[in-house]
């Protein structure tokens, strides 16, 4: 059962990678002074490692909900990690209270409404879900 | 000890007790389960033999978090270990004040950073094996009670930390056979580690002052008080035995590692070396080398791992090679770890560990089966 949703995932992964409407934007408040940033800028963020933005603002990552196609496509793309290995990754300092991993906040729609309304917050949402409330801020 | 029992509650009240507005409180946990099977049945390795064990691997851990302000959180892990009869310890109950944004200074009971793996040595879901190698995770006590300071920096394609402790270590020395009455005093460190893209180094020095209780003459150590006395005497050199005790003589210990991983093949070396002023205690190495390899949820993964002590010069050097103290011995270990889903890992793992010498005397070979399931929550 795991391997066949395991396996169900990877295709939709693949399928959603070859559509136009599966591209992920990393988005900011569009009262978020910051334009764009690169890779390794949000992976740095999301893993905790980075805590402020360019301009030295507060950053606070927040992620999607476990299992989301967005979550998993912007874990491998933009962290390079799979779902195990950050867990595993996070683990490593939870316990030894060196970081939280960024709160898991819903899905596109959720997430883009706690990103519109506070300037320190950091999310990724489907391309086709971003509005004039945010900034996009690096794509994939 | 008494003090041990005292911080973690107080430390726990304060968190449970503090309003709820600054912040949430995040509860979160870990829990190993294992049994193990030693082929021998006049051996022991990581507390099992060939009756079957189910005790020693045991591990759980509640952690609780909670952020006060911008600027402080404070944390407390209570533990419970099937090898302490399911005590439960603080292994961690400190405050953090965050100074700057990678600046911290921590205050409380704090796991010391000797190894690669020190900070979530319990967490078996952090790490493929069932335990890590006794061969260099060898030091029987892992929290102190003080402060430290940890530097993060990030220049270009290299991110890492630099961290300071101090500190004061008062409670049980174990060995196979005893537990002695420690103090260690002035317990300091150091530990740099940097990482960049797939790889990652660390090195790291600590000290300090060893005070133990070894006068019951009953214990092995108190027994070779008395024997390194009558070897001293008769080598004519009274006075060289005046090192086989602990008043204060500072230990150190030395440690370096690199880490490989590029989330298919991962690998790790580690060595580490303890140097004592005491001649009660052997000086030694032990390190390892681990590859790793990772395809789909299965993990198979291969260690060999090694320690070694050796003698002091001269007469110290004469008495302690006539004291049943020299351990010298190897394993390998060879695993499967399975992740079922994202917080559960099935353990499967094989391990020969060839004693050649044990307190002294020739040693014995034996392998051990080990089965365990970990998990976080």
């Amino acid at each position: 059962m795991k391997l066949f949703k395991a396996s169900c995932s990877a295709l939709l992964i693949s399928l959603a990678a070859s559509t136009a409407f599966a591209e992920i934007s990393v988005i900011v408040s569009a009262s978020n002074p910051n334009s764009t940033m690169d890779q390794a800028t949000v992976s740095k963020i999301f893993l905790g490692k980075a805590k402020s933005f360019p301009d030295g603002s507060q950053a606070l990552p927040v992620d999607q909900d476990e299992g989301s196609a967005a979550r998993e496509t912007f874990n491998s793309t933009v962290l390079g990690k799979s779902a195990s290995q950050l867990k595993s990754y996070w683990s490593r300092l939870i316990f030894t209270g060196k970081g939280t991993p960024p709160k898991p906040s819903g899905g596109d729609a959720a997430v883009k409404a706690i990103v519109a309304n506070n300037p320190n917050i950091i999310g990724y949402i489907d391309s086709s879900a971003v509005d004039a409330s945010v900034k996009v801020v690096h794509k994939f | 000890m008494q003090t041990k029992k005292i911080w973690a509650p107080s430390i726990l009240a304060l968190a449970i007790a503090s309003p709820a507005m600054a912040g949430d409180l995040n509860i979160n946990g870990f829990l190993s389960v294992g049994a193990s099977m030693l082929d021998k049945n006049d051996a022991e390795i990581a507390g099992a033999d060939n009756q079957g064990g189910f005790k020693s691997d045991n591990v759980l851990g509640l952690q609780m978090q909670k952020q006060v302000n911008d600027t402080t959180t404070i944390t407390g892990q209570l533990v419970s270990r099937g090898s302490d009869d399911y005590q439960t310890e603080a292994a961690w109950a400190f405050l953090t004040y965050a100074a700057t944004d990678d600046l911290d200074l921590r205050m409380g009971r704090l796991r010391i950073p000797f190894f690669q793996y020190s900070d979530f040595l319990e967490v078996g879901y952090a790490y493929n094996w069932v335990r890590p190698q006794e061969e260099v995770y060898r030091v029987p006590f892992s929290s102190i009670d003080g402060i430290d300071l940890t530097q993060r920096f990030s220049t270009g394609d290299i991110d890492g930390s630099v961290q300071f402790y101090y500190g004061r270590y008062q409670g049980d020395f174990e060995t196979s056979t005893t537990a002695y009455d420690a103090d260690f005093r002035n317990f300091t460190g150091l530990v740099l580690s940097a990482n960049s893209g797939n790889f990652g180094a660390r090195v790291s020095y600590h000290q300090a002052e060893l005070t133990m209780d070894t006068s019951d003459a009953t214990t092995a150590l108190g027994l070779a008080v008395l024997g390194a006395s009558g070897i001293a005497t008769g080598l004519g050199d009274p006075s060289a035995a005046e090192d086989f005790n602990f008043t204060g003589q500072t230990s150190s210990f030395y440690g370096a590692a690199l880490t490989y991983d590029d989330g298919t093949y991962s690998a790790v070396a580690e060595w580490t070396a303890l140097d004592h002023e005491s001649s009660l205690l052997l000086d030694d190495q032990g390190w390892l080398v681990g590859v790793a390899g990772r395809f789909g949820d299965f993990t198979p993964h291969l260690t060999y791992s090694s320690e070694a002590d050796s003698f002091d010069s001269g007469n110290e050097g004469k008495i302690q090679e006539l004291l049943p103290l020299q351990d010298e011995q190897t394993s390998i270990t060879l695993g499967l770890r399975y992740d079922y889903d994202t917080s559960t890992a099935l353990k499967f793992e094989i391990q020969n560990n060839d004693e050649e010498t044990a307190d002294g005397v020739d040693g014995d070979s034996a392998t051990l089966y080990s089965v365990a399931v970990d998990l976080v929550f």
